[in-house]
């Protein structure tokens, strides 16, 4: 006759903890962060943000004493590439002031209008994930201070992520090297698109999808049109890119924030509304935008509806137009 | 008195676990020597698991795991059903340790290298992208290293302040 195996205490109390996890994680999972999980957490984090506001105060002058005596190995190498660097970008400013000149005559013979500066809330980061696979960090200005789920967040360099969630006080930020996270971007030298994909503590992964469009070390990539707003610096390109089986171009590059000493950053008043379409980036390729000229159906108002369609360029999943589906995110 | 030394181990654990919780999000968000920190949940859980009654160990590794879960993005319970792994591990290890480093190191290091493996391996089961990590063997290593550093200065620290007297008794409550 069968009967259960004894178990001691300790292992019966383990088990029933392990089944308690996997329910919570299922749970969780189901909810997607919301419901009860999203409400203990932001519970959680208000009660430990005076906390860590004050340990992260009282830690500073540790760790700025500390960074300090490490930079001082790599000063003199820094110096010498600044130099070179400030050279190179004194070059680069007188061109760039005969191309704004070109490009405000040719805006005014279009009858363009020059892009719109984002207002921007400034916050410093607060604490960092809880393990090394937590690319995310706690900035301490949340609702309060108007910042929302999904806008941009930069610092000097360029972008380094997006608000994942807020509290009243604080915000977490999703860096951009999150494995999870895809960003279209543009090649500022030719103008090409692709899609850079995070990769944790390891380079970012740039894929582009004109094979014919050389793509060299030391290129910059800007955001295009997609989650975050176009023309932010995001990386810079480690390597020339290789192709890959003749389908696209593959390279790696490294963001150009400095995302393992980041402090101050800025987040940008900016959300997508028209795209609750579904997220540019999750396709895979990236997208062309095409206004639609169809008004909005009488009585309709058009707040909060799209404007523009989405379609993937090439093959594979995402493939076709997308509507105007609440999917995104 | 054993009711007193019950209290007080009670509130060393709960203190030591917002502690160690606290520093892991504050102190190590500018000190990353090599871009990474030590896990120091997981190393205050090894240190006061091998000390106090086995139910309590795992309840202790639990109630952490769940707190370093609320203050992340990772799904509720990965990081509990990771931590109340660790402290059983050690539960059922601990009587054959002595309070020699060149036997705690080891011990410490195998238990991070697990702890952080299973973390990860779960969190991909459970669509966190963990293994998607590029330098997912970094992640699991360095900070395991960082714990073994650390260990002489956690163990016997939070060995005192648990009241730990008697070697050949320690988990007498």
């Amino acid at each position: 006759m069968w009967r259960p195996t004894s178990v001691d205490r300790p292992t019966g109390v383990f088990i029933g903890l392990i089944v308690v996890s996997l329910v919570l994680i299922t749970v969780d999972l189901r909810a997607s962060g919301a419901g009860i999980g999203g409400t203990l957490r932001e519970g959680v984090q208000d009660v430990f943000t005076p906390v860590q506001r004050v340990v992260s105060a009282g830690t500073r002058p540790v760790a700025d004493f500390l960074e300090d005596l490490s930079d001082i190995f790599s000063l003199r190498g820094e110096n010498r590439r600044l130099r070179d660097e400030v050279i190179e970008l004194e070059r680069q400013l007188v061109e760039g002031e005969s191309l704004l000149t070109r490009v405000g005559e040719l805006e005014a013979i279009l009858g363009l209008e020059p892009p719109a500066e984002l207002d921007s809330i400034v916050a410093q980061v607060l604490a960092v994930g809880v393990s090394e696979f937590d690319h995310s960090r706690v900035i301490d200005r949340g609702r309060s201070a108007g910042i929302t789920v999904d806008m941009p967040v930069i610092d000097e360099g360029g972008l380094v992520g997006r608000v994942i969630s807020v509290t009243d006080e604080v915000s977490r930020v999703q860096l951009i090297t999150d494995p999870s996270v895809r960003v279209a971007v543009r090649v500022d030298r030719t103008g090409e698109t692709g899609v850079l994909t995070g990769r944790g503590s390891a380079p970012m992964v740039l894929e582009m999808f004109n094979t014919d469009a050389a793509v060299v070390e030391g290129d910059t990539l800007s955001s295009a049109d997609g989650r975050f707003p176009a023309g932010i610096t995001v990386a810079r390109v480690l390597e020339p890119a290789r192709s890959e089986v003749g389908f696209s171009l593959r390279t790696t590059a490294e963001p150009t924030a400095q995302l393992t000493r980041i402090d101050f950053v800025r987040v940008l008043v900016f959300t997508r509304d028209e795209a609750g379409i579904q997220d540019l980036e999750d396709l895979g390729r990236p997208p062309i935008i095409i206004p639609s000229d169809d008004p909005p159906a009488e009585g309709e108002s058009d707040e909060g509806l799209p404007t523009e369609t989405t379609i993937p360029t090439g093959e594979g999943e995402g493939e076709g137009v997308t509507g105007t589906g609440e999917e995104g995110g | 008195m054993n009711a007193i030394l019950k209290y007080r181990r009670a509130a060393v654990v709960v203190v030591s676990i917002i502690l160690a919780v606290v520093l892991q999000t504050t102190l190590f968000l500018r000190l990353r020597p090599f871009d990474a920190a030590p896990a120091l949940v997981m190393l205050v859980v090894i240190a006061f698991a091998r000390h106090l009654p086995a139910e309590f160990a795992l309840f202790g590794g639990f109630s952490a795991g769940l707190l370093e879960d609320l203050l992340s993005q990772s799904a509720l319970g990965l990081w509990a059903l990771t931590l109340t792994t660790v402290a059983y591990f050690v539960v059922r290890i601990r009587d054959r340790l002595e309070d020699d480093f060149s036997l705690l190191a080891p011990f410490v290091f195998g238990l991070s290298v697990g702890g952080i493996t299973l973390f990860a391996v779960l969190g991909t089961i459970f669509g966190e992208k963990t293994l998607a990590d590029a330098g997912f063997l970094r992640n699991i290593l360095v900070p395991s290293l960082y714990n073994v550093a650390l260990t002489g200065l956690v163990l016997p620290l939070l060995t005192w302040a648990l009241g730990v007297r008697d070697k050949q008794n320690p988990y007498q409550v």
